[in-house]
């Protein structure tokens, strides 16, 4: 028989794109674009802004808090909503393994990721261009950066922005493999990544976990802006290592366990 | 030259333990295709985790598990394309509707189509419905829409756990006639489980009876309940014998009275010709003697409680399997 991967993600997307809780996220990503909007004024000097720099400043905002927590609650919430309301249990009664189940729950978690960021990045934008130009980038001397190079750069940081947001949906789909109620996975899975936020650093462990990096490629953006080099290395190298071995480590042991358990209620 | 038929489900010295809880103690069994084979046990006999392990929804501890001949631990698709399941209390993506559920489930099937999802509708009896969110379904409309879910994709073997449950007694009628029409038509083969032991005796065609995770009776369900030759219902015209009289006699064990002229005698043998002709010679006038009928009920009752007695008394001993009550 053949792989039921693609029919087990398009039936994940069908019930995604039927749910409240994925459009309330994007709902609040766009209201926070609206609020930091109205506040910049007051937190920058407007004078040294341009719609790149606000597009930096206004999606390292948004990563900051509110988007990783929409990120996560959706993974955290994938299998463990499942698993609560015994759904899973026809799902895996069914021609499909338990792996390919768990692949197209991590793709939809990644597709989310990829809605809530693009959903940021194009209302940052529209903000942006309220005021602004997505012009050439230049500082007090003039010229830095054509329109073009400032467009690449930004692609290629927008990219990156992803690394780290991946092994956040790895780390909720484990959350959600291990607890078997949406309410529990989520309150979890929330309070453990603000929890690790809040203290990675004052027990010395903030080099070593992946959250740090979130809001990474939007600083040196904001410096790009400003017509600073982007120095993507060594960071890049660090972050890649950091979030690829979380993600790997979180999706294969979440996995692992998934494939094993016994569903039985 | 006769072609073995592949049985449709094979389960072979199948145990499952959850800790120190043996759920499931080499249990085995064998279902023809082409029948309905009923389940039955007492709640925590095991039954659930059984069926469990037939979509791998539980790994078994031990055992062997095959559908038409297929092991489902070596090549689960192709075991289990043949098989539709619904368990206990089926469980729907309540804010999408019945027919959103079922595409869901359609779409991981080769066969299932558009046209077959409108008649299996029409045949569950909620195509009015389709588009109403689950949320809003009673739950014997449930029990149909999880029904129909198993029989999407034309399965050979159809799992049904307890698929009457919250059921009027005319929808699960109605539901079990579809049933065993398409066991008697199509050659559909039919594992149910169910606490409706009335159900069971009217359309199942044999039983299985599991208690404390060993299987203890199997059989042919009319074998299994052929009338007692030890109980016996005599009808008397006339002079009725009275508790003396049946003192005298060894062979009587309980005598009971159900009407003013009907007496139900409990001999310690079967030999309802004995009785017969000890009452013909003391005089008494019998206008019918009849072996009572026994129920599915009874001898599941019968069954687990004898089962009860000796695992208590012989914790040690191992399991008894293929069992039937003394009675028999």
């Amino acid at each position: 028989m053949s792989n039921q991967f693609l029919p087990l993600l398009r039936n994940e997307i069908t019930k995604a794109a039927r749910r409240r809780l994925p459009y309330f996220g994007i709902f609040c990503i766009g209201l926070l674009c609206l609020v930091i909007y109205l506040a910049a004024g007051r937190l920058t000097n407007t004078a040294a802004t341009n719609a790149w720099g606000y597009l930096a400043f206004s999606m390292q905002l948004v990563f900051t808090d509110l988007g990783p927590i929409f990120i996560i609650n959706f993974a955290a919430m994938l299998l463990a909503q499942e698993t609560g309301t015994g759904t899973i249990r026809a799902a895996l009664a069914a021609p499909v393994h338990r792996w390919e189940l768990y692949a197209a729950k991590a793709a939809v978690g990644l597709l989310y990721m990829l809605v809530l960021s693009m959903a940021a990045m194009l209302f940052s934008a529209a903000l942006a261009k309220v005021h602004y130009d997505f012009s050439a980038v230049g500082d007090a001397f003039g010229v830095v950066y054509g329109r073009g190079k400032a467009l690449q750069e930004f692609l290629f940081g927008y990219a990156l922005s992803w690394i780290p947001l991946v092994a956040l949906v790895a780390f909720g789909l484990f959350i959600s493999t291990l607890i078997r109620t949406p309410g529990t996975a989520v309150s979890v899975a929330t309070g453990s990544l603000l929890i690790i936020d809040f203290t990675k650093n004052l027990v010395g462990l903030g080099p070593y976990i992946f959250t740090k990096d979130i809001g990474y490629p939007w600083i040196v953006l904001s410096q790009f802006a400003q017509g600073m080099d982007c120095q993507w290395q060594p960071e890049l190298r660090n972050m890649l290592i950091l979030s690829g071995a979380f993600t790997l480590v979180a999706f294969g042991a979440g996995l692992i366990i998934f494939v094993r358990k016994d569903l039985n209620h | 030259m006769k072609t073995a038929t592949v049985p449709a489900l094979v389960l072979e010295n199948v145990s499952k333990r959850f800790g120190r809880i043996q759920a499931v103690n080499q249990l085995s069994l064998e279902i023809k295709p082409g029948l309905m084979a009923g389940f039955l046990g007492p709640n925590g006999a095991g039954k659930s985790t059984t069926l469990y392990m037939i979509p791998r929804l539980v790994r078994p501890s031990a055992g062997h598990l095959r559908i038409f001949g297929v092991d489902i631990w070596q090549d689960y698709k192709q075991a289990i394309r043949s098989v539709g399941i619904t368990v206990e209390s089926p469980a729907f993506y309540e804010y999408l509707t019945g027919r959103q559920n079922l595409e869901l489930a359609a779409r991981l099937l080769d066969q299932a189509s558009p046209r077959e999802l409108d008649e299996t509708l029409e045949r569950i009896g909620l195509a009015a419905r389709q588009h109403d969110r689950v949320q809003v379904y009673s739950t014997g409309m449930k029990q149909r829409l999880g029904i129909g879910r198993a029989m999407l994709g034309r399965p050979r073997l159809l799992i049904l756990d307890e698929p009457t449950n919250g059921m009027d007694p005319e929808g699960t009628q109605e539901v079990l006639s579809f049933l065993r029409a398409k066991v008697r038509n199509d050659g559909l083969t039919i594992f149910i489980s169910s606490h409706l032991m009335s159900e069971i005796e009217e359309f199942c065609d044999t039983v299985y009876v599991i208690n404390q995770g060993h299987l203890v009776a199997s059989g042919n369900v009319r074998e299994l309940l052929r009338p007692h030759e030890r109980i016996i219902r005599v009808t008397f015209q006339g002079k009725v014998p009275d508790a003396e009289f049946f003192r005298r006699h060894e062979q009587v064990r309980q005598v009971e009275s159900l009407t003013a002229d009907t007496l139900e005698i409990t001999l310690d043998r079967d030999d309802s010709a004995w009785l017969n002709d000890c009452l013909h010679q003391a005089g008494f006038r019998v206008s019918a003697i009849t072996p009572k009928q026994k129920t599915l009920k009874e001898f599941f009752l019968s069954i687990t409680s004898l089962h009860q007695v000796e695992t208590s008394a012989s914790a040690s001993a191992p399991p008894a399997t293929m069992r039937k009550s003394p009675d028999e």
